[in-house]
């Protein structure tokens, strides 16, 4: 290799896993949009939409090692502000019949761009995140679990009961639909960068510092809470903005789609099987469990609608929450640090595959102190980092 | 406009002892597990669920064949529950115990929905003798709730006889305090463990048995609404102690019930709301709960003015 070459060997190591995996994207688009036909984009589309939460997920927990439920509460908050600021002001009036003068008052005329209801309603998850943001980056573990989980029924509760605001049960509709495929790629791609420089970046640094060893961070300087909150807030808005989209596409829509939903599909349990699945630790990680959970889901749920187009006996509905179910605790067992095992993807002359441990006593994927030998997740970077 | 006659006090208050008591139950097997093990069992709806489903099943059998039917499957399906998915993760954080828990919940609740949930609704009448009312001057009081009653109390005694006085007791009182030294003193892991999730699969196929007879109704996520409170109760007394978490469950069960009666509708909605977002304050202010404060109680509130307490200290 040439001396040249080799002095842009370093920086072209460091976008590598961004630039492959945005190259996968593109093509995945490509491929579905040209010859997927409507069913396939659909699915298409929906899996680009859990792409995006799945790196607000990974913007979090896999950099804080601390679990969250509550993601799906701002995907909520950002489709139902988005859609109340951009539905058309006629429909809306009488939609909203008993809204507040304080809300409806510059609810109802508002009549915003996608973009900027986007941005409103990405803004106005991040600001909800910030409000649970004290709480969250103090807890750990199981309890910080519990706590994400207290904010997804909060949210849920106060979706199905505020009628006056969200329509209560009923569904929101005259949505404008302005989500489209190519839009979403580009998001994704957004957020995928985004992802990836957070957890390069010093931010992302002292948070996964924090993650392997709470007090070794500590003990260096690293205001633990602060960083947890920043991430907590940045996933809030990549979360919300994901919500917004997400609502600009499916155009009507009602609290049950963002909670646990067991007899469909679901936005809660979903994501964070595909985070956890395709190891948390990593962006790659995150691309990687979205694409393998996406593909097992999506076989199973064809089967189950019509046995793909009747050439087989269609299984009974529920078959793919099942399998996901399965696989998700066969992973948790058999690749505790998931499919990737945590790391980025290698650069192409240094592929190896992941362990597979079944080995016991062995360490946990999440939160706690560094995994002995398995792997060094901070890795190389330390030493190349801004820092 | 409903007049507050002693005999209506006295019905709230003979109601609320009734969902206390039973909340009660699902609070304290909650806390079992949370203790042994660290690990919070979203799948125990699915037990309650699978326990309704085995009720409807044996429903022409008798009653006598229904509850040990009843007991005995959902006891096999808890302790299979542990064998398969529990077991192997035995080292794993909390939180991945967590995250496996809400896997099997997802996997038995969809499971439920594809084979015994689908198709017309199902329902277990209850007998008649359950439903009989005595008038007791002028509260009403069924069988049901004296059954409940009767069977919370038993069931608790039981539970702190079987913790203070037996040998298995010992061993799981010993692995709550700390699983390795207990390990290290001859506590084999694996029978303690399984003793735990026998004990709440016992417990709940009883919230089961309680819980079918009074609603009659049955769908696979019947577990998930009486779990929750239970949860949050149990989060409150302090999951990390078995009377904590069963007072606690109890106190929100009794709340629950009376602020039904006594709150407008509208802010009875948003009850819930409050109640998870003590949920949140408890956990980072008390997370040993408020009931269950012990020993740790003043270096607990030491922590809890440095920012970021040690992880994981009450689990």
């Amino acid at each position: 290799m040439s001396a040249r070459l080799a002095s842009i060997e370093p920086q072209a190591r460091r976008v590598w896993p961004l630039f492959a995996l945005a190259s996968l994207m593109v093509v995945t688009w490509w491929l579905v949009d040209s010859y997927g036909g409507d069913v396939y984009q659909a699915y298409g589309i929906r899996m680009f939409l859990n792409l995006m939460l799945v790196l607000a997920l990974q913007i979090f927990s896999g950099n804080s090692g601390v679990l969250s439920f509550a993601q799906a509460t701002f995907v909520a908050i950002g489709a139902y502000f988005s859609a109340l600021l951009t539905i058309p002001p006629a429909t809306k009036t009488f939609q909203f019949l008993t809204m507040p003068h304080w809300l409806s008052s510059w609810i109802f005329p508002a009549h915003l761009s996608a973009f900027q209801g986007l941005l409103a309603g990405a803004g106005l998850a991040a600001a909800v995140a910030a409000l649970f943001a004290a709480p969250v980056a103090r807890l750990a573990g199981v309890q910080a679990g519990i706590a994400t989980l207290a904010i997804l029924v909060m949210g849920n509760v106060f979706l199905t009961q505020t009628t006056s605001i969200t329509r209560g049960t009923s569904t929101i509709i005259g949505v404008p639909q302005t989500t489209t495929f190519v839009s979403l790629l580009v998001w994704a791609l957004i957020f995928l960068a985004v992802a990836y420089v957070f957890k390069q970046s010093r931010f992302g640094l002292r948070l996964r510092a924090s993650r392997e060893n709470v007090r070794a961070a500590r003990a260096v300087g690293v205001k633990v809470a602060r960083e947890r909150s920043i991430a907590w807030i940045l996933s809030g808005f990549v979360a919300g903005a994901t919500g917004a989209l997400y609502g600009h596409w499916y155009v009507t829509f009602s609290p049950g789609d963002f909670y646990i939903n067991t007899n469909g599909i679901d936005l809660v349990i979903l994501p964070i099987a595909m985070l956890v699945i395709g190891g948390m630790r990593s962006v790659t990680g995150a691309v990687i469990g979205c694409y393998f959970v996406t593909i097992v889901y999506d076989f199973f749920n064809r089967w189950e609608v019509d046995g793909f187009n009747g050439t087989v006996g269609a299984a009974p509905s529920g078959t793919a929450n099942l399998v996901l179910a399965a696989v998700f605790v066969v992973v948790l067992i058999l690749f505790p640090f998931g499919l990737s095992g945590g790391r980025e993807l290698p650069w192409p002359t240094d592929w190896h595959l992941p362990r597979m441990t079944l080995r016991r006593g062995r360490l946990a994927p999440l939160a706690g102190d560094a995994p002995a030998a398995s792997t060094d997740p901070l890795g190389d970077r330390v030493a190349e980092s801004p820092e | 406009m409903m007049l507050a006659t002693t005999s209506t006090v006295f019905q709230y208050f003979a109601d609320s002892v009734y969902y206390g008591s039973f909340f009660a139950l699902i609070s304290l097997s909650l806390s079992l597990l949370f203790g042994v093990m660290g690990l919070m069992n979203f799948a125990y709806g699915e037990l309650i669920m699978a326990g309704a489903y085995v009720m409807f099943y044996t429903r022409g059998w008798g009653w006598f064949a229904m509850i040990c039917m009843t007991i005995l499957i959902v006891t096999i399906l808890s302790l299979l529950m542990e064998l398969i998915a529990f077991r192997p993760l035995r080292r794993a954080e909390p939180v991945v115990l967590l995250i496996t828990s809400f896997a099997i919940s997802y996997g038995l609740e969809a499971l439920g929905w594809m084979t015994v949930g689908s198709g017309i609704q199902k329902g277990v009448t209850p007998y008649p003798w359950l439903t009989t009312q005595f008038n007791v001057s002028g509260v009403l009081i069924s069988n049901l709730e004296i059954v409940t009653w009767v069977v919370t109390v038993g069931l608790l005694v039981a539970m702190v006889f079987v913790i203070q006085r037996t040998a298995l007791g010992i061993r799981l009182r010993a692995s709550t305090e700390d699983f390795r030294m207990a390990q290290l003193v001859g506590v084999r892991a694996n029978w303690v463990i399984s003793a735990a999730f026998g004990i709440t699969g016992v417990l709940a196929s009883v919230v089961a048995l309680l819980y079918t007879f009074r609603s009659g109704a049955i769908a696979p996520d019947i577990g998930q609404g009486p779990l929750l409170v239970a949860f949050v109760g149990g989060v409150i007394g302090g999951l990390g102690s078995l009377t904590g978490a069963a007072i606690g469950g109890f106190t929100l069960g009794v709340l629950l019930n009376v602020l039904q009666a006594v709150l407008p509708q509208s802010i009875n909605n948003h009850f819930q709301l409050f109640a998870f977002a003590a949920v949140i304050a408890i956990l980072v202010f008390q997370p040993d709960g408020l009931i269950a404060i012990r020993v740790g109680f003043a270096r607990r509130w030491w922590e809890r003015f440095r920012p970021d307490a040690p992880q994981g200290a009450s689990a």
